[in-house]
Formats: structure tokens, sequence, C-alpha cells
């Protein structure tokens, strides 16, 4: 394992694509959080100073999902994965290897980006309507574990799915459109329903430091919800890895 | 090349796209996604037992709640009155009222079809801040002389014609609005519509006091009666907490309190209605799966290495794209269309059985929307055709475009509380401006509400926001075109 | 050089199924040491399949392929077992060669020094800090070979290492091959260029329809191919073929010549002397390699071209 990781961590840092990626999303996270805070400064964008300063996070995570989609798809594409696999055999060392590595430079960018992001909101809306310190910390914490599972989660989808655009399609689709899906469905009850199973919706709880009763699922459950999908989605990916032919 | 060169091009990048049995799967999926999206919404919907919405004369659904002192008129006959004030008050927060501009609050005349919700009527009256009006049918308004406080209406036959003056003696004719009973109410009546405060809205009530008021001609011989019409409950009829309408006789003048409007409904007076766009959610779904479909439809090209025998095939690399383009937008439209043409009528069946009310839309509104969903997939389509061109990876290529058009709806449909000036920009000049062809609801100028794309109403009519999407299409055709020429395949 | 573990692949009885395809139908074979065993057979018989199997990347429904003794995915460090150049495996485009080397040898517990062996062990120095999206293709099969020598393995197995290489390369590549083998690697090496096969290989497997349909060393199948046939040189090819064919000769014309098999040397030229028929020669036919490879694969290629008309 610690040469696969070795290995792993080799490739990832030989090529340009997730250094920008990585940068990307930390410049894009912390750009709409301005964006957002800059705008709602001055109107009254509800009470809640921190999650509204997390707000980038939702954009942030689609270039997350591009990193964690290409990890596994570049190497479909060129054919390498027939490489790594024969000088990994083992198949589940293998995806884990990538999960791994994936999941370091993905809460160390978002650990930038989340921090950034903080201290725009801290500086765009001072000092009013921070919860308590360590419900800050929770929503701090939180999303980069949450940009962390989403990167796991697109890693698992693109291991299944074999194409970039397809997968990055399906994570996309299961992000943000689960929220706008929810706005038809008439009953409320369902409608809560898919809130509470959703990836994003569910996960995103976590950034909440006000008003914690009036969430559809509780900060720690939703972000439990965003760690089943990234757990199906790589245990789905682990076993076809091994059944499948290279 | 010449025009049948074209023509083999055309067919050849059909070959292409049909004998790949991928993307018919998924263009008929997105299809579905479309029709499923709306039988959810259909069935989900569940307002069965909920009070009827008041529909006016034209079908379309109203506000018609006000504090009326009326009696019966047969045959013709005239009423006049003067309003010597209007004073209005806004609830600023739970338990405090506090004297506020209300621009449509309204105290004036009305003969009206009956005490009815939704009946016919004619009113001439005193606004807050719109100085004299005439209206009718709930759609119709007329402005009359701002300064004017006497106010009268007089039946002729079917037809009543409204005059307002600021004397009494010398008066202006405003309007005449034909159809009426031949027993109709008359009398003064006061409302005062809900007053915009931020993104919402909250609870305003007016107070007017007026005097001089006569009826003429075909009395029946009753007297004036104070009725709230529309619910009976204050709070459900709009008044502010620990308000409610009355009429007060005092020196020959009445004081009348009255809250409510007598007005089309919109969206922020009306939100359980539903909307076509929203049967037509499903569009979304559709949306990212033709998204990857048109990356994948160039992108997969150069994955293969197979550009290289298509731009072999036929060397002129903007033909090509042109091709492409027009294979894939003429697919997509299909089955958007397809998909849109089964999804209205289902949805809207599936959510009328369940007691939803649905706001109207006229058939050819009803058919612009379904073309516009097919264009906006089509175009949608095309530009990720483009941006695949471009970027020639499919995962950066998808999420762009995704980024450019889905999340701008996700911002402006998800937070409430946007600022009206970010939601109105994103949805002007971002690819999102494209969803206003779904769009069936329209702004009223004498309705004071939220008009914002949260709810359903966009700042860009419906083509021209179409017009934006096809214009970011082709500029990003025009550049992936370039950019196909300069490069090494 | 350190000395070699033993080496050799045993491959026996493996069997394939895609949908109705039938894709290894029993397919068994061994690769020795010391020896460049060349595998070859038409396209679609197998060949890539069984090399994806031999190095666990495809799975088979029975069967078992053997490197060491072990099945690959028992080798603890397989790139010093056996090392590889697949057919479709690119390195990332935008990856250097020795970026792509530097990441196979980590995986492997090797550092840096090694790759750079390999590299100049190629004659990929010049080019190893670019980009591999901008290689040739003989480029790109050089950074395969040095891949595949990364674990200094015993056994080596090249999916058509010839396929784009300039005539410079396809001799460096022969010599490599011969070099490979005379360190006492076992070499397994796919192709369908016969020529190629005739210079290089020690030892042939011949596939067809997911099986060996022959085994054995380049020399016996020529001399089997060649048979007992006689090649008569003349100008009167007609009156030949009738006196051979009259005294019990089976007979079949060729450019110049007539080849002759059922009677001897001796019997042939009494037979055309007696005949009156002239002849500039006569020997012992020497069959091509080809000539035995399209031989055995008569029946089993399975997708020919048509014979134009």
């Amino acid at each position: 394992m610690r040469l696969a990781l070795h290995a792993e961590w080799t490739k990832t840092r030989t090529v340009a694509g997730p250094r920008w990626l990585l940068l990307g999303t930390i410049a894009v996270t912390v750009a709409m959080s301005a964006a957002v805070t800059a705008t709602c400064g001055a109107a009254r964008c509800g009470g809640d100073a921190t999650k509204l300063s997390l707000t980038g996070a939702v954009f942030g995570q689609a270039l997350v999902a591009i990193l964690g989609v290409h990890v596994i798809t570049d190497e479909y594409g060129s054919g390498m994965i027939r490489t790594t696999l024969a000088a990994i055999p083992n198949r589940t060392t293998a995806l884990v290897a990538k999960a791994v590595t994936l999941t370091g430079c993905v809460t160390a960018a978002g650990t930038v980006a989340v921090l950034g992001s903080l201290l725009v909101g801290r500086l765009t809306l001072p000092g009013h309507g921070y919860a308590a310190m360590f419900l800050v910390l929770r929503a701090t914490v939180g999303s980069i574990l949450y940009l962390a599972l989403i990167a796991l989660f697109s890693l698992g989808i693109a291991t299944i799915v074999r194409d970039a655009a397809t997968s990055i399609g399906v994570v996309l689709g299961l992000l943000y459109l689960v929220p706008i899906l929810a706005t038809v469905i008439g009953s409320p009850f369902w409608q809560r329903v898919l809130e509470q199973i959703a990836p994003m919706s569910a996960g995103l709880a976590i950034q909440a430091t006000t008003d914690l009763h009036s969430l559809p699922i509780s900060p720690w459950a939703g972000l439990g919800v965003t760690a089943a999908w990234a757990t199906a989605a790589l245990t789905t990916a682990g076993l076809l890895l091994r059944r499948r032919d290279a | 090349m010449t025009k049948a060169g074209f023509v083999q091009l055309l067919h050849a990048e059909w070959t292409k796209f049909r004998t790949v049995q991928a993307w018919t799967v998924g263009m008929v999926a997105a299809a579905l996604m479309v029709v499923i999206v709306a039988l959810l919404a259909g069935v989900s919907g569940d307002q069965s037992g909920s009070p009827a919405v008041p529909v006016g004369p034209g079908g379309e659904p109203v506000t018609d709640s006000f504090y009326f002192v009326h009696q019966p008129l047969a045959g013709d006959g005239s009423i006049t009155v003067s309003v010597s004030a209007l004073t209005t008050s806004i609830a600023t927060g739970p338990a405090d009222l506090r004297p506020g501009t209300v621009p449509w609050a309204k105290a004036g005349l009305i003969i009206k079809d009956g005490t009815r919700q939704g009946s016919a009527y004619a009113a001439i009256m005193v606004t807050g801040s719109h100085g004299v009006r005439m209206q009718d049918s709930y759609v119709n308004d007329t402005a009359g002389p701002a300064s004017a406080r006497w106010l009268r209406l007089d039946r002729s036959g079917d037809a009543v014609t409204g005059h307002a003056s600021t004397d009494g003696t010398h008066w202006t004719k405003v309007g005449t609005v034909h159809g009426f009973a031949s027993t109709v109410e008359a009398g003064v009546f006061v409302t005062s519509p809900p007053s915009v405060e931020g993104m919402g809205t909250v609870p305003t009530v007016a107070t007017a006091v007026f005097g001089d008021l006569r009826l003429q001609g075909g009395r029946l011989g009753g007297h004036w009666a104070g009725d709230q019409v529309g619910p009976k409950s204050s709070t459900f009829a709009g008044y502010p907490r620990n308000t409610s309408g009355s009429a007060v006789e005092s020196d020959g003048g009445l004081t009348v309190t009255g809250a409510g409007d007598i007005a089309p409904a919109v969206r922020g007076t009306l939100g359980s209605g539903g909307t076509t766009r929203e049967i037509l959610t499903g569009t979304f779904a559709a949306l990212i799966a033709v998204i990857v479909l048109g990356t994948q439809f160039i992108t997969t090209e150069y994955r293969d290495d197979l550009i290289h025998v298509t731009l072999a095939a036929s060397p002129r690399r903007s033909r090509v794209l042109v091709a492409k383009a027009i294979v894939l937008g003429g697919v997509t439209f299909v089955a958007g269309l397809a998909g849109a043409v089964i999804a209205v009528p289902l949805g809207e069946r599936l959510a009328r059985a369940n007691g939803v009310y649905l706001f109207p839309a006229e058939p050819w509104v009803q058919l612009r929307v379904e073309l516009g969903t097919a264009a906006l997939l089509a175009t949608t389509a095309i530009l990720a055709l483009a941006v695949g061109a471009m970027f020639r990876r499919g995962a950066g290529a998808v999420t762009t475009v995704v980024a450019a058009i889905v999340l701008p709806y996700l911002l402006v449909a998800q937070i409430p509380f946007l600022p009206a000036g970010v939601s109105d920009w994103l949805t002007r000049v971002t690819p999102a401006a494209a969803f206003a062809v779904q769009q069936t609801l329209v702004p009223y100028h004498q309705v004071a509400s939220v008009y914002t794309p949260y709810n359903d109403y966009y700042p860009l009519a419906p083509w021209a926001g179409l017009a934006v999407l096809a214009g970011y299409a082709v500029v990003s055709l025009a550049a992936a075109a370039v950019v196909l020429r300069r490069r090494d395949a | 050089m350190r000395p070699h573990r033993t080496g050799g692949i045993v491959v026996a009885g493996l069997r394939k199924r895609y949908g109705t395809t039938q894709a290894l139908d029993g397919m068994s074979f061994t690769v020795h040491p010391g020896l460049v065993t060349g595998f070859v057979g038409p396209n679609g018989a197998g060949k890539s399949t069984t090399m994806r199997v031999i190095l666990g990347l495809d799975a088979v429904d029975a069967g078992t392929a053997l490197i060491d003794g072990k099945p690959y995915h028992g080798l603890r460090h397989p790139l010093s077992h056996v090392g590889s150049l697949l057919d479709a495996s690119a390195p990332h485009p935008s990856r250097s060669a020795r970026n792509h080397l530097l990441w196979l040898a980590h995986s492997q517990g090797m550092g840096a020094e090694r790759v750079d062996q390999v590299i100049e062990r190629v004659g990929l120095t010049s080019a190893a800090r670019r980009k591999a999206g901008g290689y040739s293709l003989g480029m790109r099969q050089r950074l395969g070979i040095a891949a595949a020598l990364l674990g200094d393995p015993p056994t080596v197995l090249l999916d058509e290492p010839f396929n784009g290489m300039d005539p410079e390369g396809i001799i460096w590549m022969r010599g490599f091959l011969r070099s490979l083998a005379a360190q006492g690697r076992a070499v397994l090496v796919s192709s369908h260029l016969m020529s190629e096969m005739q210079d290089t290989a020690d030892h042939l497997v011949v596939v067809g329809r997911g099986r060996a349909i022959a085994d054995a060393s380049v020399a016996d199948l020529i001399a089997a191919a060649s048979g007992h046939r006689l090649a008569v040189r003349t100008t009167a090819q007609r009156d030949a073929m009738t006196v051979l064919a009259r005294a019990g000769a089976t007979v079949a014309t060729g450019r110049d010549t007539v080849t002759v098999s059922g009677l001897p040397a001796e019997r042939v030229v009494t037979v055309l002397n007696q005949g009156g028929v002239p002849f500039s020669e006569v020997s012992a036919h020497r069959a091509t390699l080809e000539d035995a490879y399209l031989d055995l694969t008569r029946d089993a290629v399975e997708y020919r071209a048509e014979v134009s008309r």
C-alpha cells in the first residue's frame, strides 16, 4: 500500500491538471463566497453569516468533482489503467491508493479554500450573525470534509462509469439537480425526504450555525449522508474494478 | 465544398450519431426525464381540500378581497362620493403597525355583479400614490386625473362610466366598461395590498374618509351595509394582526377600514399556484444529459483519434463543426419537443386531479413553452459541443456548461433572499436567461409584488432570453471553429 | 547484472468467452528462459487477450497462467518478475516519459536512478523530459519497453513491439530482443510480421481461434512447411508438369518453377531427361516462415480479406 500511495502521489504531482484544479477550487470557492457575502452584505440575507461565507463550496465542489473524475478516467481514456493494474495487481489497493491521495490533495486545498472564504466573510460581513465558536468550527471542518467526500464520490462514480463526460454529468446531476427537483415535489414530506437523502443538500447542513432546528437533517447526520454516498460509490467501484477486465 | 458535399457531411455525422447506441439511449433518456419529473410533480402535489382560487371573468386567477359598503342597484343609476382622506399603515413587525405609504391602497366606488369573489366589476378609486384610477375585470387599469378627490360611476344599460373631479362640479370622464347584469351591488370600498419589503411582503391596512355619498336612480329601497368581500377571517383576508375591516358613520361622513386587493393574482399572492415551467422542471435533468451527449459528440473523437479520420474525410474543419451542430441540435430538438409535448398535458392533468391550482396559459403560450424547451435543450447541446471542441476534455467541458446554465438558475431559484439586482443580472446575461422561454406568468404594473426569477418572473421576454443562450452558443461555435482551424488535430 | 531468477510463463487451458465469442478456447503453451518466443496468429485469434490474462488484467473462465510458478496476483513486486508492453496502453499525454517511469518505479519501491538507467537503455534520454503527448509511435514504443525493463524482470512480454517503428528502430528492436534472451530472460513477443519473427524468434507459438495450433522451434516449423518438396526451374513448365505427373508426382506451378512432391530428386532428374524437358535447376524447396504460418492458419483465419475479383 505504501508503494501504491507513493506511485499515486508521483502521478498526481507530475501532471499540471490536478494542480490547476486544486488552485481553481480555492479560487472559485473564495471568489464565490466573496461575491455572495458582498452582494448580501447590505441586504438581509438571512442571519447565518458563517453559512453565507461558505457558500463558495457549492461552486468549488464542481472542480473537486472534475479532479475526482479525472483521476481515473484519464487512465481509462489513455489505456494507462493497464499499466497501473499491471504494476499494482491488487485492485483494491490501487483504488484505495487513488482515494487516499485524492483525499489528501482535496483536504489540503479545501482547507485553504474554506479558511479563505471565512476570512473574506469576516471582512465583508463584519461582526454580526456569527454563532458560537464551536459551531463555526464545525461548519469549517465540515465543509472541508464535505469537499473531500465529494471528491471520493466522484472517483467512485467515475470508476464505475469509466467515461469522463458521463461521470461528471452523473455527479453534477446528483449534486445540483436534486435541490431543483425537490422544489416541484408538492408534498412537503417527500420534499424533506429528498433533501435528507440528496448528497449536496444533506451534506451542506454541516455549514449551518443558526436555526439548526429548521434544517431538513442535523449537521453531522447530513454529512454522514454524503459520506454514505461516497462509500456506496467507492464500494461499488471497488467490486466492479475487481470483477471487470481492465 | 459544394452544397451536395455538405449534405453528405450532415449524413455522415447523422450516421455517426445514430450508430452509437449509448447516445441514442441518452437522448431518449433526456426526453423521458422531462416526462418523469412532470409525472412526479403532478402526482406528488396534494392540494385537494384547499379553498378554490377565485377566478375572474377572463379565467385568470384573481385576488378579490376588500371592505365593501354597498346596496343593490337595479337598472340605470349613478353613485357619487368624495374621498377626503386615505391613510395607510404597514405591519413592520408582528405587533408593530406604523403609518406608511402603500402605493396601491385603494378607496373609491365600485359597481360589482354581486359580492361573489371573482365577479365582474367596474371601480374608480383614489390610490396611495398612483392618483385616481379606473379599473375593471381585475386586469384593466386606466389612469385618471391625479389630484381629483371626487368620484362618480354612472350606470346606463350594461355600461358603467367613471368620472373624476377636483371640485365635484367639473367632471372628467376616465373610462367606460360594458357587460353588467340588471341588478348590481354599488357602493364604496377600501382595500390595501401587502407591501413589498425586501424579498417578501407584509400586511397593510387602509382607512379612508368618504363624504357626500349619493346613490341616484334604480334604488331598491335598501340601505348601506358593510361587508368583507373574500375570506371572512381578518388574517386570511390580509389584515395585519389586531385589525379588521369596518365602516363607521359620523357627521354625514363615512370612515371605512379595509385590506386586501382587487387585482389579478400573481405568484406572490397565490404561492400555492403551479406553473407550466414547474411541470417542466425535468428540463434540468435533460439538460445535463444533453450537455454530456453534446460534449461527447466531439470529445470522443479526440479520445479515440477518430478526429483524424473525420478531418481527413472533410478537411474544412468549420464545416465539420457546423454539420455536427446541426445534427446534434436537430436530434436534441426533436427529443426535447417530444418530451415537453407529452410532459406538459400529462403533468397538468395529474396536478389538477390532485387539486393543485395551475396558473392558466393560453394554448399558444403552452406551444411556445414546449417549442422553447426543445430549443433550449438543442441550443445547450450545441453550446456543449462547441465548448467540448475547444476543451477536448469531457469533464471540463461538461462542468463549464453546467456551471454556465444550471448554477445561475440554482442560485436564483434556491436562494429566496438573493438581492433582486443579482438575480436580475444572472437571468439577463448568463445562459440561464433562456429559462425565460418557459415562463407563463406575466407581471402586472398595478400589483406590487416580488417579480423575481425566484417567483418565476424573468426579466427578459421569452424569446429574448433564449436569444441570450443562442448568442453564447453561436459565439462559442465560432471560437471553436477558429480554434479547430488553428490547432493541429 | 544480477543473476536472474528462472523466469518463464506457463499457460494452461485458458478459456474465455465474450458474449457469444469464444475468445480463448484452451490456450496452452510455455515460454522458456533464454529464448525469444514469437506469439503469432491472425487478428482476433486471442493473442492480446492471452497477454492481458497473463498480466492479471483480464479474468478467465478456466485455466491458469503462471509466471515463475505463481499467478500474476501472487507476485509481490510484479514488475521485477515480468515486464510488459501492451498495445493500447499509452502514458498520460501531459506527463513526461521520465515522470511516467518514475511513478511506475515508485509503485515497485524503486528510485529515480533506475528510471534514468532504463531511459538510457532504450535511447530516450534526449526526449525523456518532454510531454509524452508529443511522442511519435516509435518513441512511445521505446517508452513502453523502458517501462517493461524497469524492474529488471526475468520475463518480458511485448505486444506488437514492432508497430510504428522505422527500419532503424526495427533493427534496434530485433537486436534488443535477442540480447534480452541472451541474458537468459524469457521473452514473449506477439507480432503479425512473420519476417520479423523469422529473424528474431527461436520458438513460435502460432494461435488460431483461441488456441495454440503450433508450438515449435522456428527451424522445425520451416522444415515442416517445406515438406520434402523440390523446386524445378524450367522454361517448359507445362511439359515438366505433364511428365512428372505421369510419373506419379504431385505438381504445382510457381512463377518460373514447378514444385514437386512425392518423388525423390534423382527420379525427378531422370524423368525430366527421359521426357526431353529442359531444366536449369532441381533443388530442395525452402519454405519461408510466412508459408508455414499461412499453412497453419489457413483454417483459423476469422477475418480474412475477401479475394479481390
